[in-house]
Formats: C-alpha cells, sequence, structure tokens
C-alpha cells in the first residue's frame, strides 16, 4: 500500500476530516476541499458578480482567508458553509466597490454565450433555461435571489450586506421568484 | 418537454424588463406572492391552513421548491462542465498556502558531530503520522496532536489521532494496527520517546466518499 493509495483514499474522506487536516497544516487536504467545493462557490459568485473573470479572483481570495482562519471555524463538519460565506462576503465586496467607483447601481452582465443557436437547444433542458433566466433579472433581485437561495442567507442578512432594507429584501426576492416561475413554466 | 419550436427562446424577452407574467400575483386564494414566498423561507412554519389547503397556493409553493432544486443542479452542473476550469486559481492558492505552513516546535535529532543542530518541524513530524495511517489503508487521518515536550530529547510525549474508517472494518483492530504503525514510523524517523498513542476513531466512510 503506497503513497498512491493514500492520495486516492483522501478523496473519500469527508469534509470535517479534511478540515481537521487542513487546520493541522496539511495543504493537500485543503487541496482537495478546494477541489471539491471551490468550482461551485466559483459559479455562484460569477453569478453574483456577472462577472467570470472576476470570479476567479473571489473564490481564491476567500479560499486563502480561509486557509489563514481554519483555527476559527468551531465546527470541521461545517467547512463548506463557512467557505461559502466568505465567497459570499468577497463577492459582495467587489460589488460595493464597483458601486462605489463606477456609480452603475444597474450594471448589467454582457450577454452569455448561453445565447448562442447552439446554446438555446440544449437550454431546452428546464434547468438550463432557469440559469439562464437568473440573467435576465435586474441585478437586485438577481442577487438577493441568489443569497436566498444559493448561499441560504436570512433577510436580515441578505438586507446588511446588500444596504436594502428588509422590506425591500421581501419584495426583491418574490418579484424574483415569479418571475422565475413564469420563465420556468414556458419550459415545460 | 416541448418540442423545441413550441417554445421562445429566452434570446426574445429583453434582458431588464420582467414581462408579463402567467404566474398571478394576488388571486392565489386570497394570498400573495409575497405571502407565499415568506412562508417557504420559513420553511412552511408554523402550519397555515389556509395556504395549505389552497391547490393554488401549493401549486405555486411546488413551482418554487423545484426552482430552488433546478439552480442548484444547474450550478452544479456548470460547475463541472469543463474539470480543468479551476486549475489555475487552485494552483496559485496552493502555491500561496505551502509557504505559509506553520512548522511548529522543532524536534531535535542527535548527531555524533556535536556541532551540529539537526531538528524535524512539528508539522513534518504530524505529516509523518498521517502518513503512516493514510497508508495502512481503510483508514482516513484526521487530526494529530503531539503532547508534550517534544523540544527537549527524551522527555515521554502522548500522541493523539482522531481517524475515520471504512465502513465494514473492526475499529478495535484498526486503532492496534494504527498505533502500531504510528510508533513504528516515529520510531524510525524521530527520537521522540512515545508514552502512549490515543487513537479516536471519530468518522466512518464509505468508498463512495460520503461521510457518516
Amino acid at each position: 500500500m503506497g503513497e498512491a493509495e493514500s492520495r486516492d483514499s483522501l478523496e473519500e474522506a469527508s469534509d470535517a476530516t479534511l478540515a481537521s487536516r487542513a487546520a493541522d497544516g496539511d495543504t493537500h487536504a485543503f487541496e482537495i476541499l478546494a477541489r471539491r467545493h471551490g468550482p461551485l462557490m466559483r459559479v455562484f459568485s460569477a453569478k453574483l458578480l456577472g462577472s467570470d473573470i472576476e470570479s476567479d479572483d473571489v473564490v481564491q481570495e476567500a479560499f486563502l482567508i480561509g486557509w489563514r482562519h481554519i483555527g476559527d471555524l468551531d465546527s470541521p463538519a461545517n467547512i463548506r458553509n463557512w467557505l461559502m460565506r466568505i465567497v459570499t462576503r468577497k463577492a459582495i465586496d467587489r460589488i460595493r466597490v464597483r458601486r462605489i467607483h463606477d456609480d452603475i447601481d444597474d450594471w448589467d452582465p454582457p450577454a452569455s454565450p448561453e445565447t448562442s443557436p447552439e446554446r438555446v437547444v440544449m437550454a431546452r433542458l428546464q434547468m438550463d433555461a432557469v440559469w439562464d433566466a437568473l440573467d435576465k433579472l435586474p441585478p437586485d433581485q438577481r442577487r438577493c435571489w441568489l443569497l436566498r437561495e444559493s448561499a441560504g442567507y436570512s433577510y436580515q442578512e441578505i438586507g446588511d450586506s446588500l444596504g436594502l432594507p428588509i422590506s425591500t429584501v421581501r419584495g426583491l426576492l418574490s418579484r424574483a421568484r415569479r418571475f422565475l416561475l413564469t420563465e420556468m413554466e414556458a419550459w415545460r | 418537454m416541448n418540442s423545441e419550436d413550441s417554445v421562445l427562446p429566452p434570446t426574445s424577452v429583453p434582458p431588464t424588463s420582467v414581462p408579463p407574467t402567467s404566474v398571478p400575483d394576488d388571486d392565489l386564494d386570497g394570498h400573495t406572492m409575497q405571502e407565499l414566498s415568506d412562508y417557504l423561507d420559513r420553511e412552511r412554519t408554523p402550519f397555515d391552513a389556509s395556504i395549505e389547503s389552497s391547490a393554488a397556493c401549493r401549486l405555486a409553493l411546488a413551482g418554487m421548491t423545484r426552482l430552488q432544486e433546478l439552480s442548484w443542479t444547474a450550478m452544479t452542473r456548470q460547475s463541472a462542465l469543463d474539470p480543468h476550469r479551476d486549475d489555475a486559481w487552485i494552483t496559485g492558492l496552493l502555491d500561496t498556502i505551502k509557504a505559509e505552513v506553520v512548522a511548529g516546535r522543532d524536534v531535535p535529532i542527535s548527531h555524533p558531530d556535536p556541532t551540529l543542530r539537526l531538528a524535524l518541524t512539528e508539522a513534518a513530524v504530524r505529516g509523518m503520522v498521517r502518513r503512516a495511517g493514510d497508508t495502512l489503508g481503510g483508514v482516513i487521518m484526521g487530526r494529530c496532536t503531539l503532547d508534550g515536550d517534544i523540544t527537549t530529547p527524551g522527555e515521554p510525549i502522548r500522541v493523539e489521532v482522531t481517524a475515520s474508517l471504512r465502513y465494514g472494518l473492526g475499529a478495535g483492530d484498526a486503532a492496534d494496527q494504527l498505533r502500531e504503525r504510528i510508533a513504528s514510523a516515529l520510531h524510525r524517523h524521530t527520537e521522540l520517546v512515545v508514552d502512549t498513542i490515543d487513537v479516536t476513531i471519530d468518522d466512518i466512510y464509505l468508498e463512495d466518499g460520503s461521510g457518516s
């Protein structure tokens, strides 16, 4: 039983095991965590930011913070949620900076390659339709929806993050849901 | 799923406009979408008989739940489209964190030449302990603590490890084998005097990678 087997078996380790090892300074364990959860968080932050390129920086920065503060993590089993929160916070920081510098609150993401004819054919899948439909939402609605549904934020947390009153968050969320439901029905 | 030409392609909707909706807002048996949305976010508690007994409300709630599932699946799928898409930032991340590993205390190693001072880092010794367990088979090591004064030669120390055991293996046997391997690895590579090795099996894993 050599090194090769140990590398393979580590990929089967639970998040809790990997987080414990990472806290002990095991970089390989942290690498497996990054490979296991990083891609999803990168896609999430790209959607939140409306920028595929910036999302790489955001997840890298967030995982680096995670590595440096892993000793603060109360329960190693919660590492995924914990990292997701750091990613979300970092993405929102960027949105804030963008607002200050560019003052383009209603900034829209550039048309994605998903609108190419080939993609439209593929988008017959309902989930792709929902995913694409998110891009058609006004930014504030999209952000509220992603923070609620993908990051699991409470209304209060969404309001704090985006600088919006809770009543506004509730309204934006329900409008986003209504729109997405309509889109989903079109693909049924 | 409808045939392709019976549905509108997504490009037909201007990006910023919210089109008139077939999903009703305020005629859901006296409930609004916002109420239902809030109710869903409260995980449908406390139970609202008026909402739960309305077919229209239940349909809207089912749709919103389906939406959550779909978007999660879509996100997962998007993230798996290109397996190498994340290599660049992960490589960059690893370069940085490898330079930041905390070495910990120095574990002295004697040498015939008294002018030479040799030491292993605590991090290296922990790595050794982990490798001894990982290469056993059926065990994935977790935490490793070196308890005691490892910086003074001859001082007895206690090694404490946690490990995850493959489903179906006996915990007692595995712990014994683990102790043996750790002791032998430390004996071979260090001069630490190991008093006890405490093994805690704190997790069971399945072959497909899911934890307990």
